[in-house]
């Protein structure tokens, strides 16, 4: 398989402590600056993170955007949901900012960012998935890429049905060409069980707690290596 | 022109049901544009502030836009709406 390339990365969790790193913002509120505080307000936590995420890794608001995340916005959905089953009236805004689109989408109108967007949710193979669409774009002749992994723990009533998981957000802009910057992004075929990749493994690979991360649906890893010698 | 307890009362709604950052009761022109020009609002806005008048005072807008616009152009006439035609 051919290998990639990350070129550049930003993450924010406040679970994590920075070890001088200044690309990870572990902040317990982010600070939102990407968007109009108009836009703003609609977005949760982990969408004022992305957003911020996105300014920085595309200042031209010009890449193409995959956002993955495996749970989406639960507590909003699940809320009307249950007002719903109380007879309640729907929230427009809530409503629309539930969808799973919804923070890919607030970004492209206060961005101006039109290319592609792509929103997945993919039970758990939610990383493996946003590889092989980079590598879908990145054939298509597209020069790089941003892909975006988000998640928040899920509500408390569905934590039983679900591995544990803390607020995180990494965005990555993955590409083909081998700048001498950037770090290699190798797969390989893998047959260890491991837990369901979240967010938070990914920054720690990303910060070479871990040299590799590994997805048991599609049985496949990754590995990050210098590019210089 | 002095803003009523009842302006001020609708100012917090605004506020508090479309969760305005950083915008306070006084910031709220009782003569200024609610929407798009003024305090900014957009359509998804209008559709909550409906809500919020139904739940909090059992006003049904009719769907008719016109006159939305019209109840909808300012504090003022959303007061004014309020006091012609509230349940309670």
């Amino acid at each position: 398989m051919t290998d990639l390339y990350l070129q550049d990365w930003r993450a924010w969790t406040p679970h994590r402590e920075t070890d001088g790193e200044s690309r990870l913002d572990t902040r317990d509120k982010p600070a939102g600056k990407a968007i109009p505080s108009m836009l703003r307000r609609r977005l949760n936590l982990l969408g004022r993170a992305v957003c911020d995420m996105l300014l920085d890794l595309d200042p031209s608001a010009d890449a193409i955007v995959l956002h993955a995340s495996r749970h989406g916005d639960g507590e909003r959905t699940l809320e009307m949901l249950y007002g719903l089953t109380e007879g309640e009236p729907l929230s427009p805004a809530r409503f629309g900012l539930s969808v799973h689109n919804a923070i890919a989408g607030v970004y492209s109108i206060a961005s101006g960012n039109r290319r592609s967007q792509q929103a997945i949710a993919a039970s758990g193979g939610e990383w493996a998935a946003l590889i092989a669409e980079a590598r879908g774009y990145l054939a298509d002749d597209h020069s790089s890429v941003v892909v975006v992994f988000s998640d928040q723990p899920v509500p408390r009533r569905f934590a039983a049905y679900a591995p544990e998981s803390c607020s995180a957000a990494v965005a990555l802009r993955i590409g083909q060409a081998p700048a001498p910057d950037a770090r290699r992004l190798s797969e390989t075929s893998v047959t260890v069980e491991t837990p369901t990749l979240q967010p938070l493994d990914i920054i720690d690979w990303l910060m070479d707690k871990r040299a590799t991360v590994a997805c048991p649906m599609s049985r496949r890893g990754w590995q990050l290596a210098s590019v210089r010698p | 022109m002095a803003t009523t307890a009842l302006e001020h009362e609708l100012k917090e709604m605004i506020i508090e049901t479309l969760e305005l950052e950083d915008v306070t009761p006084d910031d709220i022109d009782p003569d200024e544009p609610l929407f798009v020009e003024g305090l900014g609002l957009d359509s998804i806005d209008a559709l909550e502030l409906g809500l919020a008048l139904q739940k909090r005072y059992g006003i049904t807008l009719e769907s008719e836009a016109e006159s939305s616009r019209q109840h909808f152009a300012n504090l003022r006439s959303l007061a004014a709406l309020v006091e012609s035609r509230r349940q309670k």
